[in-house]
């Protein structure tokens, strides 16, 4: 990408970027694999908040810089400095995380693009995302167990959206073995692989672009809707998506995507 | 038995195979109101015929669904406003699904499925689809919602592929080789010309097994998509011991002992 996006918030542990109708979300501790330390914890709340307010971002890509995706809570700061993590770890016993898009509940979608290693609490913001793409290079395990912690809220996430049992042997064999970005695509946990990965970031913007073309407010009740479906039976989740569904029924995007498509021409989204 | 007549489906019975097929392949199939209205007769029709073991869903032409037609959508002064009642208390009829039709259900995906042609893929047991089938979901770029078919695929198969497919919209479509290795399908038909012969092929396979215990496994599978586990396995449970008794679950290990093809009684139109 030539252009440098446009910088709004003041950021020390992230790059909040935008790119035409792109916001970008980009982990930016390389030298620390990009783990969360209780800066970045709260920039993350801070930075979905901006995206998702300003009007001029349509879809967010989410990427790390240098080697790491993300490899979760930073244990080295975890360990020597726990004051520091206090509020965090409250948050976490009261399932009040606010680290991913889901957390915060952004309704435009969210493509994750894993460049490197993404472990552990990085799995979040796999679990969370929309659309997950990765580079040619990028792995994926979960360590937590071979620390002493236990995998939850991102394990579970992932077992609603994938294959049980590769969730499963990840969350159990901890550091001892990685998922490749090969296998995670054949398991449907991620639907591209970038190769050369250094095309990433193009490819996360040329996707994302394609996505900024559709109405932003049938998109906004098509998340709400598949997400809810995440938490019911399914013939409630159909009647809670059904009402997803009507609640479209008289905006003006509804009615002007038929006629663009009847008339053969670019819809104009409110 | 005789078919009622249909404009905008065929309905044809071939051995013990009952055949659904999309019948407006000059717009892609796409459903009109003449056919969202068929659909729930031909389910019916087909269900309850005793004679129909299995039934197969496919299209005429070049696509096999394509969802609600929007150009009669835009043009007719009524728009989506046809599906309110229907969509308000979520009482739709389109699939085997919606019908409560417990017989096996084969979607064999002649080509273009797309936004609304989910619908038929999710609610089908089993699904084939021929080599030059396409996938695709164009609803959030003619300003709609996806809601009621991708929820029912996200139970059924890897999720961040059905997210990908509902907001990339018109712009990407998925092959028939992805959508085999996603387990979204589990038989691909090359030459394409095939699928309806490799469908009634399969349909027969299935026709030979019992068709009271074919519909209580159903009831069970289906029925666990609504509860979490604990739950689903006392549901099923239940099923399971509402063999117990049949005439199906004493004479299969018979036959079996004495090593001839099984007996089985016809399928009991539950009332509704």
């Amino acid at each position: 990408m030539a252009d440098a996006g446009v910088a709004h918030g003041h950021y020390e542990t992230l790059l909040v970027e935008r790119r035409g109708p792109v916001g970008w979300l980009i982990f930016n501790r390389p030298d620390a694999a990009n783990a969360m330390d209780a800066t970045m914890l709260d920039e993350l709340e801070r930075a979905w908040t901006e995206l998702d307010a300003d009007p001029s971002v349509r879809v967010i890509v989410n990427t790390g810089e240098g080697r790491a995706f993300q490899t979760g809570v930073d244990v080295v700061q975890l360990s020597r400095q726990p004051e520091a993590m206090r509020a965090q770890s409250r948050r976490t016993r009261n399932a009040e995380l606010r680290l991913t898009a889901w957390h915060n509940q952004v309704w435009k979608p969210v493509i994750a693009a894993v460049n490197g290693v993404c472990a552990g609490g990085g799995l979040h913001f796999v679990a969370d995302a929309d659309i997950v793409i990765a580079a040619a290079n990028a792995t994926f395990l979960d360590p937590h167990v071979s620390l002493g912690q236990v995998t939850a809220y991102e394990a579970i996430g992932l077992v609603r959206k994938m294959p049980v049992e590769s969730v499963m042997r990840m969350a159990l064999i901890g550091r001892q073995e990685r998922i490749s970005a090969a296998r995670a695509y054949e398991l449907g946990m991620i639907s591209q692989v970038v190769d050369p990965p250094e095309q990433l970031r193009d490819e996360a913007q040329a996707l994302a672009e394609k996505i900024a073309q559709n109405s932003p407010a049938a998109m906004a009740a098509t998340k709400r809707a598949l997400w809810g479906a995440l938490e019911m039976g399914l013939t409630d989740a159909c009647k809670a998506g059904a009402a997803e569904l009507v609640s479209m029924w008289g905006h003006s995007d509804q009615t002007e995507g038929p006629l663009a498509f009847t008339e053969k021409r670019e819809a104009r989204w409110l | 038995m005789t078919f009622s007549s249909y404009e905008f489906l065929k309905v044809e019975r071939h051995g013990p195979v009952g055949w659904l097929i999309n019948n407006r392949p000059d717009q892609l199939n796409a459903m009109n109101n003449g056919m969202r209205d068929e659909f729930e007769v031909a389910w019916k029709e087909l269900d309850a015929d005793p004679a129909v073991r299995v039934i197969v869903h496919t299209g005429e032409g070049r696509a096999f669904q394509t969802g609600v037609d929007v150009t009669e959508i835009a043009t007719d002064g009524q728009g989506f406003e046809r599906y309110r009642e229907s969509m308000e208390n979520f009482d739709i009829r389109f699939t085997a699904w919606h019908n409560q039709v417990w017989k096996p259900v084969i979607t064999a995906v002649n080509g273009i499925c797309a936004g609304g042609g989910f619908h038929w893929v999710a609610d089908a047991d089993i699904v084939i689809a021929a080599s030059d089938a396409t996938f695709f979901d164009p609803h959030v770029s003619v300003g709609q919602v996806v809601s009621v078919e991708a929820i029912g695929l996200m139970r059924k198969m890897p999720v961040e592929a059905v997210m990908r497919m509902a907001f990339v919209g018109r712009y990407e479509r998925m092959s028939a080789a992805r959508a085999y290795e996603l387990g979204m399908i589990s038989e691909i038909v090359d030459p394409p010309e095939r699928l309806r012969e490799v469908a009634q092929e399969l349909a027969e396979k299935i026709a030979k097994n019992s068709p009271a215990a074919m519909a209580a496994t159903k009831r069970a599978l289906v029925g666990a998509l609504e509860l979490g586990l604990t739950d689903a396995c006392k549901a099923g449970a239940a099923e399971l011991v509402s063999m117990w008794g049949h005439p199906d679950q004493t004479e299969g290990p018979l036959a079996f002992t004495e090593k001839r093809e099984p007996n089985w009684q016809e399928l009991a139109r539950e009332p509704e």
